[in-house]
């Protein structure tokens, strides 16, 4: 077994509040695992953690090697990660935000080579963006907007691809989209994807695993079907759910009102 | 697709050259307009008979010369290298805080820096003024206390924090640093008429002495401030994803306001006080050729020479023989240019 990522006891703290808990996790290569759990559970610290960019204690090991011994370049060429919120810079077009994701390979002071841009416009190409290049990224729609994101991240040629909520802002048709490519690059580039995720009927159609965490701990962990129960679900999202799975159609968590919230708005006509 | 069929943002080399004629017309137009008339085509080729390995007779007489060579060049070459200066050092400031109001006369680096030198002029030895000296030192150190007070209270804000905050922030600094200075001022009463000439910006030199004063620090800086261009283009996307891509945010964004508060301190403790430089030509920039550091910051370093140079001639032809402060020349384009960025920036959260 070749892990791609390996967490042990990790804990993150900002101020006096613990962020992160004693968190194990280990990504095999080529392993497609999505991290769920309620707002403020921990995810994205995690994500933050795995790229160098949140402070943490414990040990994080990259393909084998230790996150804290590599260098910040070393780091970038092994990890990418795409944002829940990209900072879009005024005026930048497609082609140059895409452009940086070569940062880890370019030299200090040297541009981009003929290799880099053949990178870029083959990425550019895989996500059909390519008539995209000239626009702006500010005036970009949520769907090419999460497209152009992804390419920036492919650009960077990092085996490891971290997503953050990607499909948050999508309606359902570009998340869906959007969730198909990544599993196409995945098999494509043979990525090792590790994906926050806010919709549980897609977190359990999607990655091979799931993650689920809790106010900063791991609290469940396994096949979808395993880590999706109504229960688990009742006292970490406080939500009502039902769950159907059938093999054709994977598995699918619809909300519920309980019939007592039910009862109480919409009281029986007294005579 | 291939590699070829992309175009990232690049300089190219025939704006640069572009830029560097402008800049020389700008040179020539300023080294012949004044009070004595010099012939243009005598003044041409004096300029030439200057350069290396070229030995021409300009037939200007030796005051002619005089006039040329110890008056209006060495006025010509500081205003090149303070407007190079603070316009460079502002678009390195709207880099490093991603914050396109930032400026050196903004963000308190210069009432800091005024500060520093008010101190010198007030209380240190009066010895000639050298590029080690303790003006461009205690300038700079007043600077690097503007920036870093601006910095600290701008960033202490936390709930509703924008790009006008930190604005804000460089206002109270800066108002505070030159009650300061104004006391200090008034208190040496001796020294108040050079402090107050410094104030309000000017050039007037004394043949070549300031531009040897400030070179040193002018190339560093600007050194510096280029070769971190295509980093502060990875700035701009946001300090957690420059991380993600391999670059150390703290590191650029302290390399960077160093510099350009070095620079700006620097030309500050010659020029005195002159404003808005550091909006205006990075801007104008970026809405003609491109936002990209890679393009904004040289071609800065330029068009801020040029800039500043056409500033100093109105300031000294406007009511010819009597003298505007050019600080007053740059404030009455910057401020309505000022306001026009302020209108039409978006996304100023940060």
């Amino acid at each position: 077994m070749t892990l791609a990522l390996s967490l042990i006891d990790i804990r993150v703290r900002f101020d006096d509040a613990t962020i992160l808990d004693s968190v194990e996790l280990a990504v095999e290569r080529g392993e497609w695992v999505g991290l769920i759990g309620p707002n403020g559970a921990g995810k994205t610290t995690l994500l933050r953690a795995i790229t160098g960019a949140a402070p943490f204690e414990g040990t994080v090991e990259i393909n084998g090697k230790q996150l804290l011994a590599m260098k910040r370049r070393e780091l970038a060429r092994s990890v990418a990660l795409v944002p829940q919120h990209p900072v879009l810079p005024p005026g930048m077009r497609v082609v140059d935000y895409v452009v940086l994701g070569r940062t880890p390979h370019l030299g200090e002071v040297t541009g981009p080579s003929r290799h880099d841009l053949d990178v870029v416009a083959s990425v550019l190409e895989a996500l059909s963006l390519s008539e995209f290049v000239d626009r702006e990224v500010t005036t970009l729609s949520g769907g090419e907007l999460q497209r152009v994101v992804i390419a920036r991240a492919l650009a960077q040629e990092s085996p490891i691809l971290l997503l953050d909520e990607p499909t948050t802002a999508l309606d359902i048709g570009k998340q869906q989209a959007v969730l198909e490519l990544v599993d196409r690059l995945r098999r494509e580039r043979d990525l090792t994807v590790l994906s926050a995720m806010h919709d549980l009927t897609i977190a359990g159609q999607f990655p091979d695993r799931l993650v689920m965490l809790s106010g900063g701990s791991v609290v469940a962990e396994g096949r979808g079907r395993d880590v999706l129960n109504p229960e688990l679900i009742r006292v970490h999202f406080g939500a009502e759910v039902r769950i159907f799975d059938d093999d054709f159609d994977g598995i699918v968590v619809v909300p519920v009102r309980s019939q007592e919230d039910i009862n109480a708005s919409n009281p029986r006509p007294t005579k | 697709m291939t590699g070829d069929e992309i175009r990232p943002s690049r300089l190219h080399w025939w704006w640069l050259v572009g830029a560097l004629t402008a800049l020389s017309a700008v040179v020539l137009v300023a080294a012949l307009l004044g009070a004595v008339h010099l012939d243009p085509s005598s003044v041409v080729v004096s300029l030439f008979d200057r350069l290396p390995f070229v030995d021409v007779d300009s037939g200007l007489t030796d005051r002619e010369e005089a006039i040329l060579w110890d008056l209006r060049m060495p006025r010509i070459v500081l205003g090149g290298l303070v407007g190079a200066t603070l316009a460079v050092a502002g678009g390195a400031y709207q880099g490093s805080f991603r914050n396109p109001l930032a400026d050196p006369y903004l963000l308190g680096v210069a009432a800091g820096a005024g500060l520093g030198a008010t101190i010198a002029i007030a209380y240190g030895p009066s010895i000639p003024s050298t590029p080690f000296g303790p003006l461009p030192l205690l300038a700079f150190l007043g600077g690097i206390g503007g920036v870093a007070a601006t910095y600290a209270i701008g960033y202490s804000v936390r709930a509703g924090r924008t790009a006008v905050t930190l604005i804000l922030a460089g206002v109270a600094v800066a108002a505070f640093l030159t009650a300061v200075q104004t006391y200090l001022q008034q208190r040496n009463a001796e020294t108040l008429r050079e402090v107050y000439g410094w104030i309000l910006g000017r050039l007037s030199t004394v043949g070549w002495t300031e531009v040897w004063m400030v070179l040193p620090y002018v190339a560093v800086a600007t050194v510096v401030i280029l070769a971190g261009a295509r980093r502060l283009d990875v700035l701009s996307v946001g300090d957690d994803e420059a991380v993600t891509l391999g670059v150390d945010p703290t590191r650029v964004r302290l390399v960077t306001v160093l510099a350009a508060t070095l620079g700006t301190a620097a030309v500050v403790a010659v020029s005195g006080l002159i404003g808005f430089v550091g909006i205006i030509v990075p801007h104008t920039i970026r809405i003609v050729f491109g936002t990209s550091y890679r393009i904004v910051l040289p071609l800065s370093v330029v068009f801020g020479a040029a800039f500043l140079i056409l500033a100093d001639l109105l300031a000294r032809t406007i009511s010819a023989p009597a003298e505007i402060p050019i600080g007053v020349v740059t404030a009455f384009f910057g401020a309505p240019f000022f306001a026009a960025v302020l209108r039409s920036s978006r996304g100023l959260g940060s």
